[in-house]
């Protein structure tokens, strides 16, 4: 009957992951694994004690849990960094800190735990009563930021070949300029990042046009990546002109250090990634996770998220403020729900990347960029 | 009385109260029968929804270019979560039942679901509640082969979803037949409560009826009532006519004492004025030897009345005790001979050896025997025997007087019958009556040898058994 044995071994890894509730994680940055904590804040020897697991910068991290920590000062606080981390294989060098919160932006993971009952109830007073629909399912799940996908570009970009204020607008740009552009263009590579993948499945189910993006993007010779900061990098330093689909938060963080990039939001629609928080079923200390997404959930931190990190507030007093609900009718919100599972589908994820690869590489076949892990679906005529 | 009272609820409350509970248990089937029927259109709702995914899911597997293709649009697995709260899940999995994709690894379908959508041909589909892993899912599955020009193999997949949706729409659906309930119930007990009013009302009118009726009116009640009433109505119009029977029984009872006890005070009175006008003491005398006379025998009646209203009172005590018969025989006779000094009679006893007891009043057996005796002296000439016999237990009193005529013997035990006279005429009546109370009977005979009266009271059955038992 049907041979498919790579399929049967990616459901097994599935398997695997589902008995492990903190094992999946995007990769927003590569770092060095990091089996001790990036982060303690020391409380009292026998006081309550918190772990929660994230890809969030650790300095963002101590913005927001030094402010949770001088509320329960006896509180002993340990984040472990997991970025870079490869995202479906257990780790074992993270058991020894169970976490008591697992912070992801790698949502259709984090939703694949939820549903299939690897999280706690968040309990009945944590989240706020006006706390939006679209940043909670079931009790289980609630997303904490909101943080939109920018196009990123260098000033000489605009200078030469007009700014990019929406798809249409890069298309167009992307096709006029083949050859000027020719490898100063950079994305996420979709069979590497999970991220990526996301980011291209949910620009799919947005309009098919994306496929002429890509195509576009193909015949550049765009640069592939797996992380917004390696872009970051590439762009700062001059290599690229442009970056398309970066997160928002850290953009915005390098645009105010380096005032020749420019953050624009695409103004025919937007997608807002949040990065969901959950508490696995083994968690620990459920009560202090608990405690900790009050906090950041509540006015008081969402105005903390706002003011004083790159991060996007969603509670709805907070969020007024920025920039995210004047552009209400073009933002396109990625929500916690059962389309999510379509993107850790093994299968539709080898025919959604087989179809990237077909459209990437629909120009030439030389690209650098190509993926090993796809090269058998681009024998494909 | 009390514990009738105790016993004896209100009919209409009796009635409401298990009319209630008879619309009470009906109610609770209907709404067992309301449940399942809620829960079965829920799932009947949401099966159809649970079989358009699968549809869907289906038609994006394929076969391209020697590879398995399946791209699960996001949409499907979105119809599977149709509160958008229920955790979702759904398998790919080849002819052999190995799984190839999805999110979980779902078991298969239990053996016997061979139940279909009701209206659907399409028999690839069957869905079924199962648990699995601690949680209770809504399963389906779905067969279906390889569309393509290369292979046509055969696969199934497999959805589920939790049943928060189902059992909201349930609950929603039950809602409404629960408050339909209530209505009906409510107008139910209001009709139910006017009905048993309206089919009371007769017993009402009765109990009416017999309050606004006057003490003295005995007359049986005329009042239409309904079948079930008819017997109770009969019942207190027979009491009703005893009731008159009696009434009138008394009224002629007191006319004739009274008409007895005026004859002697009459004939004291007239003695008396005769006396008086007379200046001679011999008249005097025996005007007083008659007027003692006339007293003793008004005052005999007046005893004897009092004996008969004790007799025939409800009220009377009655009290039973084991009586030796020779011996009170003996006793009355001694008495009697104490009432007639210096008579001429042969007053005497003829007892059996052994002794005979019966169970009975002591003071009424004593009231019998001295009328029998009174009136046997009376009348004989020379002799008068008591005789005492056993089994059954009998007291006779003889005499050699002239005798009652057969045809009269039945008129004699009235009171009053005033045939055989000197006598109050009540005698008689109050021995037949304290036999009756005995469960026996006052017999009279001619005696033997004729002429003579011999007056038997047979002592009763129950009277003797009592005896025999102990």
């Amino acid at each position: 009957m049907m041979k498919l044995p790579g399929m049967h071994s990616w459901l097994l890894l599935l398997l695997l992951l589902l008995l492990l509730a903190g094992g999946a994680q995007a990769v927003d940055s590569p770092r060095q694994p990091a089996v001790e904590p990036a982060l303690t804040l020391a409380g009292h020897a026998d006081g309550p004690s918190l772990v929660v697991q994230g890809v969030l910068d650790p300095d963002i991290m101590q913005t927001l849990l030094s402010a949770f920590h001088r509320r329960h000062p006896t509180m002993t606080i340990r984040y472990i960094d997991v970025s870079g981390r490869p995202n479906r294989v257990p780790d074992k060098s993270l058991q020894d800190f169970q976490p008591d919160l697992v912070l992801s932006s790698a949502m259709p993971w984090q939703y694949l735990h939820a549903n299939n009952g690897n999280a706690m109830s968040l309990g009945a007073q944590t989240l706020p009563t006006d706390w939006p629909d679209a940043s909670r399912w079931r009790n289980e799940l609630v997303g904490l930021t909101a943080e939109p996908l920018v196009i990123v570009y260098r000033r000489e970009y605009a200078r030469r070949f007009g700014i990019p204020r929406s798809h249409t607008a890069l298309l167009r740009q992307l096709r006029q300029h083949r050859d000027a552009l020719q490898g100063r263009v950079v994305t996420y590579d979709p069979a590497r990042s999970d991220t990526g993948f996301t980011y291209l499945a949910e620009d799919a189910r947005q309009s098919p046009q994306i496929w002429s993006l890509v195509a576009a993007l193909g015949e550049a010779h765009t640069s592939l990546t797996d992380s917004t900061s390696d872009m970051l990098e590439g762009l700062i330093s001059g290599r690229y002109l442009i970056g398309y689909n970066l997160i928002g938060s850290y953009a915005s963080r390098a645009a105010r250090r380096h005032s020749e990039l420019k953050v624009q939001r695409p103004a025919d629609y937007a997608l807002v990634m949040q990065r969901l928080a959950l508490i696995p079923t083994g968690a620990p200390h459920p009560g202090n996770a608990r405690l900790l997404l009050q906090f950041l959930t509540g006015r008081k931190g969402q105005q903390l998220i706002a003011r004083q990190t790159p991060l996007g507030a969603l509670h709805p007093a907070v969020a007024t403020t920025g920039d995210m609900h004047t552009t209400a009718g073009i933002t396109r919100f990625i929500r916690p729900g059962p389309g999510l599972l379509a993107l850790v589908d093994p299968l539709k994820r080898r025919s959604l990347l087989a179809r990237w690869q077909q459209a990437f590489d629909a120009d030439s076949r030389t690209d650098s960029g190509s993926d090993p892990t796809t090269s058998e679906d681009s024998t494909a005529p | 009385m009390t514990l009738a009272v105790a016993t004896t609820t209100s009919l209409y409350r009796r009635l409401l109260g298990l009319m209630a509970l008879a619309m009470t248990l009906l109610g609770a089937l209907l709404l067992l029968q309301a449940n399942h029927s809620a829960h079965q259109g829920a799932n009947r709702a949401y099966d159809r929804l649970l079989d358009a995914a699968s549809r869907v899911l289906v038609e994006q597997v394929s076969w391209q270019a020697g590879q398995l293709r399946f791209d699960v649009p996001a949409s499907a697995l979105e119809m599977l979560a149709p509160g958008g709260d229920e955790r979702v899940f759904y398998t790919l999995v080849d002819a052999d039942g190995e799984p190839i994709s999805g999110n979980v690894e779902l078991p298969p379908l239990p053996a016997d679901t061979s139940a279909s959508l009701p209206g659907d041909r399409d028999d690839r589909f069957h869905a079924t509640t199962v648990q699995w892993h601690g949680m209770i899912l809504r399963l389906g599955a779905r067969q279906a082969r390889l569309a393509g020009w290369q292979r046509h193999d055969r696969f199934s997949i497999r959805v589920a979803h939790t049943m928060e949706a189902r059992n909201a729409l349930a609950g929603q659906l039950l809602q409404g037949s629960m408050l339909r309930l209530g209505g009906m119930a409510l107008l139910m007990l209001a009709l139910v409560t006017g009905a048993v009013g309206m089919a009371l009302a007769p017993l009402r009118r009765l109990r009416q009826a017999l309050r606004q009726r006057n003490p003295d009116d005995l007359s049986p009640i005329a009042l239409p009532v309904p079948r079930e009433l008819r017997e109770l109505v009969g019942a207190l119009n027979d009491l009703l006519a005893r009731q008159r029977r009696l009434k009138a029984h008394q009224q002629r009872f007191i006319g004739d004492a009274s008409h007895q006890l005026r004859t002697p005070l009459a004939g004291l009175s007239s003695r008396a004025e005769l006396a008086l006008r007379s200046r001679e003491p011999e008249q005097w005398h025996s005007a007083l030897v008659a007027m003692q006379r006339s007293a003793t025998n008004a005052a005999r009646l007046a005893g004897q009345l009092l004996s008969m209203s004790r007799l025939q009172s409800p009220d009377a005590p009655t009290e039973r005790e084991a009586i030796e018969l020779r011996a009170l025989a003996r006793a009355s006779v001694r008495q009697a001979l104490d009432r007639y000094p210096g008579s001429e009679i042969d007053l005497g006893v003829e007892a059996c050896d052994a002794p005979v007891t019966v169970h009975g009043s002591r003071w009424q057996l004593e009231e019998a025997l001295a009328n029998l005796i009174d009136n046997a002296m009376h009348h004989a000439r020379h002799r008068v025997t008591v005789r005492v016999t056993a089994q059954p237990s009998r007291l006779t009193v003889e005499d050699d007087g002239p005798g009652i005529p057969s045809e009269q013997r039945h008129e004699v035990l009235k009171p009053f019958h005033g045939a055989r006279h000197s006598g109050s005429g009540l005698g008689l009546a109050i021995v037949a009556g304290i036999c009756e109370a005995h469960d026996g009977q006052l017999e009279l005979h001619d005696s033997e040898p004729p002429p003579g009266l011999s007056a038997t009271m047979r002592l009763g059955a129950a009277a003797e058994s009592r005896e025999t038992a102990s």
